[in-house]
């Protein structure tokens, strides 16, 4: 929409009307009341906040500003104009953005598709019989692609989305909001995949966007990004609005108290200690490239940390224990029996649960009910000669699962997709404690997970290491590391390069060793050790 | 800034492991060509006879019904639908119109008889696509229903009578010639002239899904109904449109079959739709949408034609025609996802 927008696009400076105006927004899903009368303002060139646990409604809101739902009450207020619901097109062609979470990209177009093609839809007004510009579309996305520091060159303007790793998938998307001469631009969770430098030349696009006058709304869980970029906070509590302000008025500590309602101390959760007795030892396991010669031991009720930048092979060696991509090299050593697990269902057997990273990919299955997601792993040993399911034993498994794990639902029929990504985790652990693993390995156990659900799976995490499990958490979340681990191992180039006692280290530290570049990290591997008798 | 959050590493280039995989990952259709090119050798090496233009012009020939079909199916499939009811429609338009001409204006030029088959079957595909959109059904279970209903509606109302001499229009159309020339045993062999719709269907269709908005359209759709949506494309208008066109190519094809028959049978056609599907795959594209191309689409229909005409010329019987196709289709469906895997 540029020969549209340039001609009515108020400055940044000047003290015109707001950019959007939500009044009294009401939502419902069947019976969640998802919006309770929401509204706020959004000026031109400001930035601003969404935050709010998850399934507060900050994805609805945005659903609605971006023409995807219409909202049961209320009005948007948008360029002086009142209406009751947009449609997508309305939504784009008045220059609002969005970069969703899911990213919303095509798989199977280009990525100059992808980036620029929706220019064309949109100036047409959503028709679609008409011809696109080839040479425009090459061009519109070369110069959004080149802002958001990808290539723009051509080969990689004609390679398929599917084809590109998550982070440059991110990037398109953004670069596709971009490529429009937007006027407002919505986030939701745009930094979850990129790397600090790509973050930064993001805040730096924002900072030009904001220059432009174009509006930006970010959604994130990272605070600190928050903070880095500046504007104001509007927080979403249980589908109301519950605080609006500067950012600068409010800590991080009172964002959080917002957010839940309720005081959430930053302190260690970890209070117990490992019982004696080795439970699992890894020996000499590799996976080459990916993990070269790793060697620990896990204790009876031993919580330990096991953190590395994304290609340091943390994620590999967490699925070489599990089976997922079993090791090339070494063995386990699993209540003193040496073994070799070459598939998950022999980590089952041996009694080792894996929660995997991706829990929809990996994991669940979305469109059935809690119940069947959390005995999937047992329902061979619910059902009887015949292949009958004993359905009142499997319900019972299930609610009781669902109870130690504090899921927010009674109703175990409930499709998993329905519920919030905290809920889900949970599901998801549950399902693995049905096997009563001896060993539990938990890879980014709180990815994309709320404040307040953080707080109940590290809870259940201590309550299950009290019980006498041993527990191996493989992320990259460091203070959820430093919160709930007794030792921490950082891995570099695949080998384990050190190690620390979780008491008496920090974030600074681990950094630093998960940097330190390969050939250094291989003679300081032993500078801090605290269990030499692990490392061997 | 805390070191909350580290992902290195992420952006790293992409690696490209075999080039040759590489390309057939991104055109599957090579394999197919392959494959032609493959039978086309063997056979010509055990009976040269197949090299004469004579059975090339019988292939060519036979490739135009399907070849309009398989268009038709294709642009659903790219769409990340499926459509089984094109064959009733062309069983439709065809023998109704035949029957329409013939019976109230038998001098009607063949262009317009034509272009009312079009538009017929392109409005049956109206009515698939209206279903589609507005119940929310998958368009399997849409256009079986339709298939029994337009097949139903035709054999209950409109006749089961076969039509044995057409009107003289449409019997010339079927006989005129593109070129004519004597082989070597004093044959006449004859390329028709309908022989030509094809490829103009194909370089229409190849523009549309190219060069027009609704083309990208219809593949944004079959990557992503969703998000496309989300993205403001109109999935009724697409949803409508691609129905339409698919049941266009298919009304032109029935009136085509007529022709070249000499013919028109009521309870013709209807019962192909997996031999037309199976070639569509065969050409590449994927059954889950947003994937293939109009060449590729061509190369599997000739694939299959050449598997169904040669197979004779090097004695093997025809009953195992079925059995090569299906091996084939394995093969090919194999070898896609090595290749993705491989990557």
């Amino acid at each position: 929409m540029s020969h549209v927008s340039t001609a009515r696009r108020p400055a940044a400076s000047a003290k015109a009307e707001p950019f959007l105006e939500l009044r009294g927004i009401h939502k419902r899903f069947g019976g969640v009341h998802a919006l309770r009368g929401v509204g706020f303002t959004i000026e031109p060139g400001e930035a601003y906040h969404l935050l709010g646990e998850n399934g507060c409604g900050k994805s609805t809101v945005i659903k609605i500003m971006s023409g995807a739902h219409p909202p049961d009450e209320g009005e948007i207020v948008l360029e002086g104009k009142v209406y009751h619901s947009l449609t997508a097109i309305q939504s784009l062609s008045a220059g609002i953005e969005t970069v969703y979470q899911d990213l919303s990209l095509l798989p199977n177009l280009t990525v100059a598709e992808n980036v620029a093609l929706n220019e064309q839809l949109v100036a047409g007004g959503g028709r679609l019989a008409r011809l696109f510009d080839r040479t425009r579309l090459s061009e519109t996305a070369a110069a959004a692609l080149a802002t958001v520091g990808l290539p723009a060159d051509r080969a990689f303007l004609g390679t398929v989305v599917s084809d590109l790793p998550l982070a440059q998938r991110q990037l398109v998307a953004i670069a596709r909001a971009i490529a429009t001469k937007a006027k407002m631009v919505i986030m939701d969770e745009p930094t979850t995949s990129l790397t600090r430098r790509e973050v930064d030349n993001l805040i730096a696009v924002v900072e030009r966007l904001r220059s432009e006058g174009v509006a930006v709304l970010f959604v994130t869980h990272k605070l600190d990004e928050c903070y880095r970029i500046g504007g104001h906070a509007i927080v979403f509590r249980d589908g109301q609005c519950v605080e609006q302000g500067p950012l600068a008025n409010y800590t991080k500590h009172r964002l959080t108290e917002l957010m839940t309602g309720r005081k959430i101390d930053a302190e260690r959760y970890r209070t117990g200690a490992p019982m004696d007795g080795e439970l699992f030892a890894a020996q000499g396991l590799s996976l080459p490239p990916n993990v070269r010669d790793v060697s620990f031991a896990v204790r009876k009720g031993e919580i330990l940390g096991i953190t590395g930048l994304a290609d340091s092979g943390r994620n590999e060696l967490a699925m070489a224990i599990a089976g997922v991509m079993p090791a090339t090299g070494g063995h386990l050593r699993v209540d003193g029996k040496v073994e070799k697990v070459r598939h998950p269902s022999e980590a089952i057997k041996l009694g080792i649960g894996y929660v995997p990273e991706d829990r929809l990919a990996e994991g669940l299955f979305l469109d059935k009910s809690i119940l069947e997601n959390e005995i999937a792993l047992v329902v061979r040993g619910l059902a009887n000669r015949l292949g009958i399911v004993d359905k009142a034993k499997g319900r019972a498994l299930a609610d009781k699962l669902s109870q130690e794990m504090r899921l927010n639902t009674r109703n175990l029929d409930l499709p998993v997709g329905a519920l919030s990504g905290g809920n889900q985790q949970r599901v998801l652990i549950g399902r693995w404690l049905s096997i009563l693993p001896k060993l539990l390995v938990l890879h980014g156990p709180t990815v994309g997970v709320d404040v307040g659900s953080k707080d109940t799976i590290y809870r259940v995490i201590q309550q299950l290491a009290e019980a006498g499990m041993g527990l191996v958490i493989v992320s990259d979340d460091l203070p959820e590391l430093l919160q709930n681990c007794d030792r921490i191992l950082v891995m570099n180039g695949g080998r384990v390069v050190a190690e620390y006692d979780a008491r008496e280290t920090d974030e600074d530290q681990l950094y630093k060793a998960m940097l330190s570049s390969k050939t250094s990290a291989a003679t300081s591997a032993v500078s801090a050790v605290v269990n030499p008798e692990t490392v061997q | 800034m805390s070191a909350t959050h580290l992902h290195e590493g992420v952006a790293a280039p992409l690696t490209k492991p075999n080039p040759l995989l590489q390309l057939v990952r991104r055109r599957p259709e090579i394999i197919t060509l392959a494959l032609l090119v493959a039978i086309c050798v063997a056979v010509s090496i055990i009976n040269p006879a197949f090299l004469q233009p004579s059975s090339l012009i019988d292939i060519g020939r036979a490739s135009v019904v399907m070849g309009l079909f398989a268009l038709g199916v294709f642009i659903i499939l790219a769409a990340g639908g499926i459509d089984v009811s094109f064959t009733a429609i062309a069983a439709f338009t065809m023998y109704s119109m035949t029957l329409l001409v013939k019976n109230h204006w038998p001098d009607a030029p063949i262009a317009l008889v034509l272009m009312a088959a079009t538009a017929g079957g392109a409005l049956l595909g109206v009515v698939n696509g209206l279903l589609v959109h507005s119940l929310r059904v998958p368009s399997l279970i849409v256009t079986i229903g339709t298939q029994y209903l337009f097949r139903g509606i035709l054999l209950a109302f409109i006749g089961t009578v076969w039509i044995m001499s057409l009107p003289p229009t449409m019997g010339a159309f079927g006989r005129l010639p593109l070129f004519q020339f004597e082989s070597a045993d004093g044959r006449t062999i004859t390329l028709p002239f309908y022989f030509l719709v094809l490829p103009a269907a194909a370089l229409v269709t190849w523009w549309m899904l190219n060069r027009t908005l609704m083309g990208r359209a219809i593949f944004a759709v079959g990557g992503n109904a969703n998000v496309a949506e989300r993205l403001g494309y109109s999935l009724r208008t697409i949803h409508i449109f691609m129905f339409a066109y698919a049941g266009a190519l298919a009304g032109l094809a029935g009136i085509i079959h007529t022709a070249a028959n000499r013919q028109a049978n009521p309870f013709d056609l209807v019962g192909t739709e997996i031999n037309v599907i199976a070639a569509v795959v065969l050409g590449g594209a994927r059954i889950t949408g947003g994937t293939g191309t109009v060449i590729g689409t061509l190369l599997g229909v000739l694939l299959v034609v050449v598997v169904n005409s040669v197979l004779v010329m090097v004695g093997i019987p025809s009953t195992w025609q079925r059995v090569v196709v299906g091996g084939f289709i394995l093969l090919a469906a194999a070898f896609f996802v090595f290749c993705q895997k491989k990557n």
